[in-house]
């Protein structure tokens, strides 16, 4: 078996033992309830939304719904892979596993994709569902390239998540700071960041109030660029109409590259120095 | 040994990074104790017990022989080729103090996920587990296994994919007597084989019968390593010999010996005298001594460790009493 071959393997078993885990069934009725449920919610014909936005179609319905992914899908991801590391290190067993032949790199992968894969597949799953409920609720039935974008932008967002919560394992040297350090930055991008945008659009002199207003949008479409979900909502944007937060597709696709590189290369780098 | 070299390790060295935080730069790490220059060779199917106390550097000096630590110095070479750290990884099984395994895996499973890290067959995990004792155990869940069993399936993946050394760091803790003896009789059989271990231990007492040479780690430096016997004439020892014996020896008798040592308890009285005085068991017999014990006692890892420094006993205590010693915080005006 070639070390690729080898290395799937393991992702795979890896995966799959994360997938059926008692942590997995947990949260696998918040998930429910997040994305799928928002998705019939925001489908909803007769639905009161703040500042009378009303979804003109599917694509909407779904961008409206991607909150559930933001809360639900991020925080499962960290569930998850928050002790990926620390608790191998905790028990003894990554000694045994950094003495193995296969090379850190390798090794890296085989956590990343394993545990990626174990919360990616059931969100995967629930998108698809939650686009069907959209359409067989309000007739308003999403275009094939909308959708593929929808599932690659939110299997990217749970990448991310999973590598941080993965860095933040293998730097932390027990269970304990692995899951405040994974919430952590999990609290930071999702709630502190707009707090953080306000604050920083309030220095600049931005109508801070005024969510209408096209300087404090523009302000705050460029400052996403520094949050992954704010990077995931440019992502979704980049199939909407009408939006124009002053970042063009093309920043979008270089954050979500960006995005995707620098924590890879940061966990690897980490885990070739890593001393058990 | 020439030719029968299994690996040999060449000035290899590894400090170990601690924090070192300033105000301008948090996370600054400085170099701390470690492992320096030493030189090492291990021969095929030999048994080495990597000797000495706490925080002498023995778990630093086998993670750097596993592949786990990388050689900031010094070269492994193995057959005359260097090895790079994954061919070294490759060569090596290592088996941690103490793992705890425990999940709802199987120990079949287990082995499995192993061999695909070492790169060996499914079939060979099984033949692993089939030395190690373990095959008819094969479907228990990692939870349910005792901790002799885990020793067992450490050791088992140690020996994943044949290795040529195989490296135990302290394999007897937490193991019973009866444990242990099918475990050092394990070891033996797999030396016997032709693969080389190495085993470190902080009690001499636990290799007794096991190992072929002494490696003596002290502060980071490799002190000595050799047959016991070699280690012994080497360091300027002379073999010790106690003497149980139900009464106190004359005193005309004990001006003959070379009396190391006299402790007298309710029933008995113990000698350590110098080896070599056989005629004197047949006068202490004829001088109506109950004699219950005479035997060549080994020196301790104490008594080795004095040896090869040139310290005393009082003060290489000290030493090691200091370097693990937590200070005492006082709350309120009292120790805690």
């Amino acid at each position: 078996m070639t070390p690729s071959k080898r290395m799937w393997h393991l992702a795979f078993a890896l995966g799959r033992r994360r997938l059926f885990s008692t942590r997995m069934l947990i949260m696998l009725p918040i998930l429910l309830l997040f994305i799928p449920g928002m998705a019939w919610g925001f489908s909803d014909a007769n639905i009161q939304l703040p500042a009378e936005q009303v979804p003109s179609n599917g694509t909407e319905v779904m961008f409206l719904a991607s909150i559930g992914i933001v809360f639900a899908g991020t925080m499962a991801a960290v569930l998850i892979a928050h002790d990926g590391i620390s608790r191998d290190r905790v028990s003894g067993v990554l000694e045994v596993r950094l003495s193995q032949p296969m090379s850190r790199q390798r090794q890296g992968l085989v956590l990343i994709l394993g545990h990626w894969g174990s919360i990616a597949i059931p969100v995967a799953l629930l998108l698809i569902l939650s686009m069907w409920l959209v359409g067989y609720r309000s007739d308003m039935w999403i275009p094939m390239i909308d959708a593929l974008v929808y599932i690659v932008a939110s299997m990217l967002i749970l990448l991310w998540y999973t590598v941080f919560a993965l860095l933040a394992s293998s730097i932390a040297k027990e269970q304990g700071s692995a899951i405040a350090f994974s919430i952590g930055l999990w609290f930071l991008f999702t709630l502190l960041w707009v707090l953080f945008t306000t604050l920083l659009a309030a220095l600049n002199g931005v109508a801070v109030g005024d969510t209408q207003d096209q300087g404090y949008l523009i302000f705050e479409g460029r400052l996403d660029l520094l949050s992954p979900n704010g990077v995931y909502h440019h992502l979704l944007e980049t199939r909407l109409d009408g939006v124009d937060r002053g970042v063009s597709a093309f920043w979008a696709y270089a954050a979500a590259i960006l995005w995707t590189v620098v924590p890879f290369y940061a966990f690897q780098r980490r885990l070739n120095r890593l001393v058990p | 040994m020439g030719e029968d070299v299994a690996m040999k390790f060449s000035s290899i060295g590894y400090r170990h990074h601690i924090s070192n935080p300033t105000w301008y730069n948090p996370l600054k790490k400085r170099k701390g104790a470690g492992v320096s220059h030493v030189d090492l060779a291990i021969s095929k199917g030999e048994i080495i017990g990597l000797v000495g106390t706490n925080g002498a550097g023995k778990t630093t000096l086998l993670r750097m022989i596993s592949g786990i630590l990388p050689l900031e110095h010094g070269e492994v070479t193995s057959n005359g080729t260097t090895l790079d750290i994954d061919e070294l990884r490759s060569l090596v099984g290592f088996m941690p103090e103490q793992v705890r395994w425990s999940s709802q895996q199987t120990i079949q499973q287990t082995m499995t996920e192993f061999a695909h890290l070492r790169g060996c067959s499914v079939q060979s995990a099984l033949d692993s587990l089939n030395v190690v004792g373990l095959k008819n155990r094969m479907d228990s869940t990692l939870d349910a296994l005792s901790q002799g069993m885990r020793q067992r399936l450490s050791l088992g993946i140690a020996l994943l994919g044949t290795p040529s050394v195989l490296v135990l760091d302290e394999p007897f803790n937490g193991m019973d007597p009866v444990a242990i003896d099918a475990f050092k009789r394990l070891l033996r059989s797999l030396a016997n084989k032709g693969i080389s271990i190495i085993i470190s231990s902080h009690h001499l007492a636990e290799l007794d019968h096991l190992i072929d040479t002494i490696a003596l780690l002290h502060r980071g430096q490799l002190l000595a390593h050799g047959t016991t016997d070699a280690l012994q004439a080497s360091l300027g020892f002379e073999q010790m010999t106690e003497i149980l014996s139900d009464k106190e020896i004359e005193q005309s008798l004990l001006e003959t010996m070379n009396v190391l040592e006299h402790v007298q308890t309710d029933h008995q009285h113990r000698y350590v005298i110098e080896s070599g005085q056989s005629a004197l068991l047949e006068t202490l017999i004829a001088n109506n001594h109950r004699i219950t014990t005479w035997r060549v006692i080994a020196p301790t890892l104490i008594e080795l460790l004095c040896a090869a420094t040139g310290m005393d006993r009082a003060s290489i205590g000290m030493e090691v009493e200091q370097s693990n010693m937590i200070p005492l915080r006082t709350i309120g005006g009292e120790e805690e």
